[in-house]
């Protein structure tokens, strides 16, 4: 991996998380933010994480199209548990076994 | 008292920087520079999104818009909280801001919430006593993550961890029409736009997402108004 890039990539990053955190604290007193603006920053974030979580649990590839992935059950049944159980944690544990446990059943069939 | 609020928090908060630390070795990020992410950058979601495209390659451009996306809700958090600090110097304004993660909010602003006076010394002592141990625990336990990733076989597949974690942050703030809406509008774009170049499908999820939320909100409305 590239030092150069990957260190300014870091750098960004810290930049994003420090305008992010502290603009508003620091400069807040000259920017009123306007409800309008307020309503669309909230489906930002949840929509950015989607699209994170969304290619891995449902891979797409440029030859062959849609692809079936193991992970996407174990995802649909981490969400089940969350529904359930109302347990953020819950979510992590009950997800790596569902798909440890499917693809151990795999490979005895 | 700050410690003793956010206790149960740490709990995920240790969970949570085990998952990063391994996400950060498993993407090929050298331990030093994973180290580095861990003290300047400081954010878990912004970790774990930016990681893929830094694995890809993607462009620095993209990798600093989506850090600043998935942080926008900090803006929400700083406008929420400025009553309580706004008297400080900027410079106190400035760490306090960097040190308030989610957690640090999440037990700060429904016990402050209706606090007749904000920004006493009281307010401000529970505040640290939130995030100073935030701050450390989670140093300790992304160090723990760095040095487990490399020692995990890659057949565990413990990355998936990663992204069961964004899901764990996600679900729970899924908790109305239009955001649930808006979730699936851009799963949707996200599903079906993956292959195009420089991971422009997540710009587009992401502009669909508050397309659709907003939408799904002004529909809402005309039922909730009396």
């Amino acid at each position: 991996m590239d030092t150069q890039y990957l260190y300014s990539a870091i750098g960004l990053l810290a930049l994003c998380v420090v305008i992010c955190r502290t603009s508003y604290l620091v400069f807040g007193h000259h920017f009123p933010l306007p409800p309008k603006i307020r309503s669309a920053l909230r489906y930002a974030p949840l929509a950015a994480i989607t699209a994170i979580i969304v290619p891995d649990v449902l891979p797409w590839s440029a030859q062959l199209g849609p692809q079936f992935d193991l992970k996407c059950l174990a995802a649909l049944a981490a969400i089940g548990v969350f529904l359930w159980t109302r347990n953020t944690l819950l979510v992590i544990v009950s997800g790596m076994i569902v798909l440890w446990s499917l693809r151990g059943l795999l490979m005895l069939f | 008292m700050g410690l003793r609020a956010i206790a149960p928090g740490l709990v995920a908060l240790t969970i949570w920087g085990i998952v990063t630390g391994v996400a950060m070795s498993r993407f090929g990020l050298p331990e030093q520079a994973s180290i580095v992410m861990s003290l300047l950058v400081y954010a878990g979601s912004a970790q774990l999104t930016a990681l893929p495209l830094i694995a890809a390659g993607a462009p620095l451009w993209l990798i600093f818009a989506a850090g600043i996306i998935v942080n926008l809700r900090f803006i929400i958090f700083g406008a929420a909280l400025h009553p309580y600090f706004k008297d400080l110097s900027w410079g106190k304004r400035l760490v306090a801001g960097y040190l308030a993660v989610d957690i640090a909010f999440v037990v700060f602003m429904p016990r402050f919430h209706d606090a007749p006076q904000k920004g006493t010394l009281e307010q401000h002592w529970f505040f640290l006593g939130a995030v100073i141990p935030s701050w450390f625990l989670w140093q300790l336990t992304s160090l723990i993550g760095i040095s487990l990733g490399s020692v995990v076989p890659v057949s565990w597949s413990i990355d998936f961890a990663a992204t069961l974690a964004l899901l764990a942050l996600m679900l729970p703030l899924a908790n109305s029409r239009p955001i649930v809406l808006s979730i699936l509008a851009a799963a949707v774009v996200a599903w079906v736009a993956q292959t195009l170049p420089l991971r422009l499908g997540l710009m587009a999820a992401v502009l669909v997402g508050i397309m659709v939320g907003m939408w799904a909100e002004r529909q809402q409305a005309p039922r909730g108004q009396r």
